[in-house]
């Protein structure tokens, strides 16, 4: 690089001098060809500087041309690429490296004071406040590492190894020059110290950005707005936080919004997060969780797939030896306004929660449920939650709402409501629920189990709505696996394994928001110990390889448990068993979008047009504002599932007439 | 009043926590009786035990009042 530049003339210092700037040693300050003197008006310079081609016009991504070059500013040790603006600097530029087309102008101070990794390495006590699970946050932390780093803390090796793996990163990029990559806008910021800015990015208005790393890229630009405070933090490709929030110890995750006065602190956010107007103390929130409402915190707790009512709260904290407890909700839960969960508690996956509950409960056998209050107890409404409008619209959505642009994502997602995980534990749930209730006596109002109260009268019908949802999704797994083969080779595909899957019946984790066997991830994790994973890249191709495999494996375990749910192998299936299993889902396919759409009709009639027309024309104001139930998008969607249902089990019905 | 109506309404009545005599043959669970959502699936649930029957759950969920439960389960007894 160093032979690109060269030093200044004579004529050029005579220039820069008659535009009022000055430097403690002119010699120090070395030049590209293409540089133009005349662009530099009223700039100090000290250190060692290099400058690039100036003097063109930019016409930067706000659509406001400016002339490349440095006006009113102070630079000390800073490399400034071509083509790049920087102007009223009322502090100074120091220890930076700067990329092409890079616009600084309107700010404070933006240095590096030491040798620093840019929060990489930034140890934050997430899911437990009271620490044990530090995790070290860089930019390449996904939320499957995260996962990896705080719930397996009994096993040394692995924390050591990851730990190791994090250091190393950190090491890696230690400095005492700050970088801003290409194309990088910062505008009206006040202090940025020991903070490296990736490509494309936006800055607008921060206040305070100390010890961090904002990654970003031009296919996948971060932005960081008005007002925000941030100290120890790693914001990842294509986040935004801006409008005042404040952020201490945190991670932002891939595509995910913080804003809106939003606090966190000892927190790690993952793919597509959202965070406005409340606050997050020591969570690890995994992809896809949102909390929008003041009054709302979330502490000490594990979320993903997360939706938090306003005002929901939960205490980590009896006053006793500290703030040491914490909770999980497993993907997909919700909770509703004003709710409340006193820690420790897991709920199980797809469940909503309502009310407030003191009990240290556990539903993870029993996803898909209610978690409510009756006379004052928390009491479990199993599988509930299943054919709620709330939980299909959810499971559509989030694929369509992944607003990550980088083409080589952290985070490795199976978006799946129905899946081996929530099936194995659907399956274990009934037989709960059955053993349960062979156990009460008529007239027993409830039972309890895990520390929370379910109804006697639920346990005989629950099953039933777990079971349907199992024969929807085994008849899907089967119809798609159909689907896939060629005709021809039907007989051969038909009830064989994938060759590249696990198999056996053993159990499916979800790893924060990977959902994988356990024997795999059992297999990564005496990898890492081993120390056979060295590096971030090496630990992320093993977890793609597991993401890869999910097809395989999910197919390999129906396999493994199919002779358990029709007493013989899949191979061994006659045509007249293949088409019960498709009767069934197309039964079940039915009766669920109808509970679906029934549920989803109570938004458009009786009680909820309470508050509707104000002076009595309820019924058309209702209609103005709401719509009618037929015309409703969700609802055509549905009605388009129902044909789509419909016409794969013909499809399949003329495969298995075809091919057995 | 049938006797299915009258199981009915016992039935109604002690899972709601209310009084037999405020239940008519058109109250509506939800809007007259108070019912919640899940008191509707107790409710089937309870029917079931009473009636000792199994009910298809999309169908009786549909069912809005306490006649038309009447006629829901006399009819899923006569097709037993």
């Amino acid at each position: 690089m160093a032979y690109q530049y060269r030093a200044l003339t004579a004529d050029e210092i005579e220039i820069l001098t008659a535009g009022a700037s000055r430097a403690t040693d002119w010699t120090k300050v070395l030049v590209k060809s293409g540089f133009s003197p005349s662009a530099i008006r009223n700039c100090e310079f000290s250190g060692d500087i290099a400058i690039g081609s100036i003097g063109n016009e930019l016409n930067p991504a706000d659509n406001i041309p400016r002339q490349s070059g440095l006006f009113n500013a102070r630079l000390h040790n800073v490399i400034v690429g071509d083509n790049c603006h920087l102007a009223n600097i009322h502090g100074w530029l120091s220890n930076l490296k700067l990329g092409d087309s890079v616009i600084i102008e309107n700010c404070g101070t933006i240095s590096c004071t030491e040798a620093t990794s840019f929060g990489n390495g930034c140890e934050i006590e997430v899911l437990n406040e009271g620490g044990g699970r530090e995790l070290k946050i860089t930019s390449r932390t996904s939320a499957q590492i995260a996962y990896l780093n705080t719930l397996y803390r009994d096993r040394r090796a692995l924390v050591r190894a990851l730990d190791k793996i994090a250091e190393d990163y950190s090491e890696g990029i230690k400095s005492t020059t700050a970088s801003i990559g290409n194309n990088t806008r910062i505008q009206n910021c006040t202090v940025i110290k020991n903070v490296k800015i990736g490509e494309a990015a936006i800055l607008d208005g921060a206040k305070s950005l100390i010890n961090g790393t904002v990654d970003s890229t031009g296919a996948a630009p971060t932005n960081i707005g008005s007002d925000v405070i941030a100290e120890n933090f790693i914001i990842q490709q294509g986040a935004s936080v801006k409008d005042g929030a404040m952020l201490a110890n945190t991670l932002v995750g891939e595509g995910s919004r913080i804003g809106k006065q939003f606090s966190a602190e000892n927190s790690a956010f993952f793919a597509n997060c959202e965070g406005f107007h409340s606050e997050a103390c020591s969570i690890l929130a995994g992809p896809y969780t949102v909390t929008h409402h003041r009054s709302t915190l979330l502490i000490a707790g594990m979320f993903s797939f997360f939706n938090a009512g306003s005002a929901t709260n939960q205490s980590n904290h009896m006053y006793k030896l500290g703030p040491v407890h914490q909770g999980i909700l497993e993907r997909g839960s919700k909770t509703g306004s004003g709710s409340y969960l006193l820690w420790p508690a897991r709920v199980g996956a797809f469940s909503a929660v309502m009310g407030k509950h003191s009990a240290n409960f556990d539903t993870s056998d029993f996803p898909f449920s209610y978690v409510d209050i009756f006379k004052g107890r928390s009491t479990l409404i199993p599988g509930m939650n299943f054919f709620t409008v709330g939980t299909l619209r959810d499971g559509l959505k989030w694929p369509q709402r992944d607003r990550r642009q980088n083409d080589d994502k952290l985070d490795l997602l199976i978006f799946d409501v129905l899946s081996p995980f929530t099936a194995q534990k659907m399956l274990r749930g009934k037989k709960i629920m059955q053993e349960l209730y062979e156990k009460t006596v008529k007239g027993q109002e409830s039972i309890v189990y895990k520390a929370i109260h379910i109804k006697r009268l639920l346990l005989k019908t629950c099953p039933r709505y777990y079971q349907m949802a199992l024969d929807m999704y085994f008849g899907d797994l089967l119809v798609r696996h159909m689907e896939a083969l060629a005709a021809g080779d039907f007989a051969k595909g038909f009830g064989a394994s994938e060759p590249e899957g696990e198999t056996g019946t053993g159990d499916w984790v979800d790893v924060n928001g990977l959902l994988c066997r356990q024997s795999r991830l059992d297999r990564l994790l005496q990898e890492i110990e081993s120390g056979q994973v060295k590096s971030f890249d090496e630990l992320q191709e093993k977890l793609k390889n597991i993401h890869s495999a999910y097809g395989a494996d999910e197919w390999n375990w129906y396999l493994s448990i199919f002779s358990e749910l029709h007493g013989k192998e899949l191979s061994a299936a006659t045509k007249e068993d293949v088409n019960g299993i498709l009767d069934f889902w197309q039964k079940a396919s039915r009766k669920y979008l109808n509970l679906v759409a029934n549920d989803a009709k109570k938004e458009f009639e009786g009680n909820v047009r309470t508050g509707y027309g104000i002076d009595g024309n309820q019924a058309e104001d209702f209609s103005a504002v709401r719509g009618n139930y037929e015309d409703n998008s969700f609802i055509r969607q549905l009605n388009q599932l129902v044909v789509e249902m419909e016409q794969r089990y013909e499809t399949a019905k003329k495969i298995i007439r075809k091919n057995m | 009043m049938s006797d299915t109506m009258g199981r009915i309404k016992q039935v109604t009545a002690e899972l709601l926590g209310i009084d037999i005599n405020q239940i008519n043959d058109d109250s509506r669970f939800v809007e007259d009786l108070g019912a919640e959502s899940i008191q509707s699936i107790e409710l089937v649930a309870a029917f079931e035990e009473e009636f000792d029957i199994e009910m298809d759950e999309d169908a009786a969920l549909a069912v809005t009042n306490v006649s038309n439960a009447a006629e829901f389960i006399d009819k899923v007894i006569a097709a037993v």
